[in-house]
């Protein structure tokens, strides 16, 4: 696997954590949750790839959104969580953090290790 | 930035092209709320934006962010079809996922058309393990000038130069041959979305 093909994978996988945190402190829309990732990472390599994935974890019931018109010339989708959101999000969050102790702790032994 | 009518006609054909490649797959709601979306992202960062060097360049700069329609129309494909396939495993989503790939992309194309082959014979061989203890003399093993070609179901008579061999144990063999191949297509499959989904 090249580390390109490796680099992708991660942020693929970690997609779905980072959107479920960008609307955990309060409702966005596609637009706003983009530039929310884009501040913080740089896991948007095309912004129209955000939606369909905002699609999917809304038909997860993960999120719940709503068309809000008049705040903006355009009418705008907002995403929130869903309560099966928030739970998922927990669990994603501990896992995460598990997961990054435990490549941490193996990195440290790794460089202790070395001659 | 206000659009010119070029550049409104420019927006509206991105648009176009979206929506007619998201109707290949999607109900028409979901494809209606999808270019809803997708506009209004487009429509809010052209009004954010500045025509600089010129409207036309800016806009075009907008759009590559956001990814060619055909681009965003395959992540859609991803995130349902296939998603649905490589994580349910199921034929029917499989089939759907595998058909959408092939009458949209070149590369599908040719990996359905291997597919199918593959699950074709898989189907015949286990069919003539059904069909066996029907047609015992029909069913069988063939045999071309004495060498042995594969599975084989000859009507009425098997053709001079071919002979047909092979008793009833054929009928294990070509089940297990058979049950095998769909099983090996169908892991071919899901090997095959699941790549083509991490692609996009």
């Amino acid at each position: 696997m090249s580390h390109e093909t490796w680099q992708e994978q991660i942020r693929r996988g970690t997609l779905d954590l980072a959107i479920l945190l960008s609307v955990a402190s309060g409702p966005r829309y596609g637009l706003a949750i983009i530039q929310h990732l884009e501040a913080f990472t740089d896991l948007v390599v095309a912004e129209g790839t955000i939606y369909p994935i905002l699609a999917r974890l809304t038909r997860e019931g993960l999120l719940a959104s709503t068309w809000v018109e008049g705040e903006a010339p355009h009418p705008r989708k907002y995403y929130a969580l869903t309560r099966a959101g928030t739970k998922r999000l927990a669990e994603m969050t501990a896992a995460w953090r598990e997961f990054v102790k435990k490549i941490d702790r193996l990195m440290a032994a790794s460089e202790k290790g070395r001659p | 930035m206000n659009l010119s009518e070029v550049g409104d006609a420019r927006v509206n054909g991105y648009l176009f092209v979206l929506q007619r490649s998201l109707k290949t797959f999607l109900p028409a709601e979901s494809v209606r709320d999808a270019v809803r979306e997708i506009e209004s992202h487009v429509r809010e960062r052209i009004a954010a934006a500045e025509a600089t060097p010129n409207e036309r360049d800016a806009i075009e700069r907008i759009l590559a962010e956001l990814g060619p329609p055909l681009r965003v129309a395959q992540a859609y494909s991803a995130e349902r079809t296939i998603d649905e396939a490589v994580t349910t495993g199921r034929f029917v989503a499989i089939v759907r996922a595998v058909w959408h790939l092939a009458v949209t992309t070149v590369v599908g194309f040719f990996a359905a058309l291997g597919l199918f082959v593959g699950y074709v014979v898989s189907f015949a061989t286990l069919l003539m393990a059904a069909l066996k203890p029907i047609f015992p003399h029909n069913v069988g093993i063939q045999f071309v000038n004495g060498v042995p070609i594969g599975p084989a179901a000859e009507f009425p008579v098997p053709a001079a130069g071919v002979d047909l061999r092979g008793g009833y144990w054929v009928i294990p063999l070509f089940a297990v041959a058979g049950l095998a191949g769909l099983v090996l297509m169908q892991w071919c499959a899901r090997r095959y979305l699941a790549w083509w989904r991490n692609r996009i």
